[in-house]
């Protein structure tokens, strides 16, 4: 495993998130991150920016909107990987969200809210912070 | 993402092979939702070659759930990877579907639930 950092830069647009995938992958092998770690990492930033893609810059939900830049930054210092996902889309806590019912029988279910009840429970630590105009989450999990 | 079907005795098979993300969960539930629709009510699902499913790929498998225990019919899903597998736990999906370690299992557990019948 090795030391080091990449900063991708997207634009609001969900074909996006294929591309950030990649990287991200690409990114998890060259420093030889453990298969779980980089599954984690990878999914927790699909989730989150997969959100600011749909919801954080359009007026209706849902609705897609070009143009806007979401930058993202991955450091590996051992043993520690922490990532941050940084938009200027509109101010959204996703800590504030409440978590789904997982214990509810299947008929009881719902659809929503499983993106970041997944990103929460992939990492060990999520911080978020408003730094006008800008929406700053950070996250951080052990390498293991 | 790419997905193969096949029949075993009245149990249609559907393999789902790549990643299933955001742009591949629309496919992926046309597939699924036309077999229900065209009456089929025992699905499994091989997931052995999927390398990776994120939240919009879980909702495609909870629908699916939901609407074949609506319809007296069952969703298996069999040979889920370890990363997969540890997605499917955290979000509380091993305790309401059908997960079985391999086809085998999975076809066993239609043939259970006939038995209970």
């Amino acid at each position: 495993m090795h030391e080091g950092s990449i900063t991708i830069r997207l634009s609001a647009d969900v074909a996006e998130i294929e591309r950030l995938n990649r990287i991200v992958r690409q990114f998890g092998e060259l420093h030889e991150l453990p298969g779980r770690t980089l599954y984690a990492v990878n999914l927790a930033l699909d989730e989150m920016v997969t959100n600011v893609i749909l919801y954080g810059f359009a007026e209706t939900k849902g609705e897609e909107t070009k143009g806007e830049e979401i930058v993202v930054r991955i450091e590996v210092h051992p043993p520690e990987l922490r990532c941050e996902i940084v938009d200027g889309g509109r101010e959204f806590d996703p800590m504030q969200v409440p978590s789904p019912d997982i214990q509810a029988p299947l008929r009881e279910r719902e659809l929503g809210g499983l993106g970041i009840h997944l990103m929460r429970a992939l990492m060990d630590e999520v911080t978020y912070r408003r730094e006008h105009p800008k929406n700053v989450l950070t996250m951080s999990k052990r390498i293991r | 993402m790419q997905t193969q079907e096949e029949s075993l005795g009245d149990v249609t098979v559907l393999t789902i092979t790549g990643h299933l993300d955001t742009s591949s969960a629309t496919p992926f539930e046309s597939v699924l939702m036309e077999v229900i629709d065209r009456g089929e009510r025992k699905v499994m699902v091989d997931c052995g070659p999927l390398e990776y499913v994120n939240s919009a790929g879980l909702k495609v498998f909870l629908l699916a759930a939901k609407k074949l225990e609506t319809l007296d019919g069952q969703l298996v899903l069999c040979a889920l990877s370890p990363s997969v597998l540890m997605v499917f736990e955290m979000i509380g999906f091993t305790r309401i579907m059908n997960i079985a370690a391999s086809r085998d299992e999975g076809l066993r557990m239609f043939r259970e639930q006939r038995a209970e019948a």
